[in-house]
């Protein structure tokens, strides 16, 4: 799973000099320069977006959130000693303004759902779960997708964060405990929580 | 915890189905520019910020600098005063004697027409001319009373100060 799938050995040293040239990029940034900031915006801009979205459902609040935690962490690169990687103080950044958000929405019951893309319709795995061996067999991904979220939306944001990174993202219990700023234990039982969570809410889905 | 990874793997897959939710195509495109853009507005808001509270804690500045927009004469007028100043200031700075003989004509007249007399008055000299009631000197003054002897006899410019109710 997730954890496996960690690069290894081999590609250490591509990853070593990636990390150089994400230092150069984060020193020079730091000296005002908004092209290697630019550079620095693009490299990380997909998976900071996907994570906000996943948290918010909603493609516009994810836009702007992702947009404010590049701008915050532009502003407070002086304050970045490199204790971990930008990727992961970056995450910080995000994750926290994104709970801090989803605070301040709670009274907000607005949900955009917004299209799955092209492709999933055709991903077999998809369609198997939709299909023959759930009991709703008229469900659509739309009706599919509707109550994935509200389930999502049901969990608290520690645990809907945990469960975002770790299966909708693929991150290692490692990396959401840096993200989240706790210990692997923490990491694993909030993860264990949150399934159970979602398995009983989606259950006509898993049957 | 692989007992578990199989416990939910059923769920795991069900999730897989968020990792679909993307954006249309070219989301992204302008999403770096349109960073750097509001990065770039923050510094000059900060300096906007500046004036902004510069005019706050002095608004008769931005009166003064607001009537200039009303009325561009004024504009012109404020920028030849300060030109003058300006080149008064030179002509001050290149010739100093001139611009004292200008300001203390009666002074210099009196002590001869020499400017060093004017800074360093010389009192030995003026002394007898004045009034005996009314001597002004930043000098110690012992006794000024050619009857008071400096040890035993009272001087009649000091007045004893009492300081009971």
């Amino acid at each position: 799973m997730p954890d496996s799938a960690k690069p290894l050995e081999p590609n250490a040293a591509p990853e070593t000099i990636e990390e150089e040239r994400e230092e150069v990029l984060v020193r020079r940034s730091r000296r005002g320069d908004l092209k290697a900031y630019d550079d620095l915006v693009r490299r990380y801009q997909e998976r900071i977006y996907a994570t906000i979205y996943h948290m918010t459902s909603n493609h516009e609040d994810a836009n702007d959130l992702a947009q404010e935690s590049f701008i915050k962490a532009f502003q407070a690169l002086g304050s970045f000693k490199g204790g971990s990687s930008f990727y992961t103080w970056l995450y910080r950044i995000a994750v926290n303004k994104t709970i801090n958000f989803l605070k301040q929405r709670k009274n907000r019951t607005h949900m955009s759902l917004n299209d799955l893309d092209f492709n999933a319709e055709h991903d077999p795995d998809l369609m198997a779960l939709i299909s023959h061996k759930t009991p709703q067999r008229d469900a659509g991904l739309n009706e599919l997708q509707e109550k994935l979220n509200a389930a999502l939306l049901k969990l608290s944001e520690q645990h809907r964060l945990v469960v975002v990174l770790h299966d909708v993202q693929g991150q290692s219990h490692e990396e959401i405990a840096k993200v989240m700023d706790c210990n692997i234990g923490t990491v694993r039982s909030r993860l264990f929580y949150a399934r159970q969570q979602l398995q009983s809410e989606l259950a006509d889905y898993l049957k | 915890m692989n007992e578990s990874e199989t416990h939910f793997e059923q769920l795991s897959r069900l999730l897989s189905l968020k990792g679909r939710e993307v954006p249309p195509p070219g989301y992204f495109n302008g999403f770096s520019s349109r960073v750097i853009h509001r990065i770039r507005q923050g510094e000059a808001a900060k300096a906007d910020g500046f004036l902004a509270r510069l005019f706050e804690e002095a608004p008769w500045l931005l009166r003064f600098i607001r009537s200039f927009e009303a009325r561009p004469a004024y504009a012109g007028t404020f920028v030849s005063v300060l030109f003058l100043l300006l080149v008064a200031g030179i002509v001050y700075s290149d010739h100093p004697e001139v611009a004292t003989e200008t300001l203390m004509p009666t002074t210099a007249a009196a002590t001869g027409g020499s400017p060093l007399a004017v800074v360093t008055p010389n009192f030995m000299e003026q002394a007898p001319s004045q009034s005996a009631d009314f001597v002004s000197s930043t000098n110690p003054v012992l006794s000024l009373d050619p009857g008071a002897s400096a040890f035993g006899g009272q001087n009649s410019l000091l007045q004893p100060v009492g300081f009971t109710r």
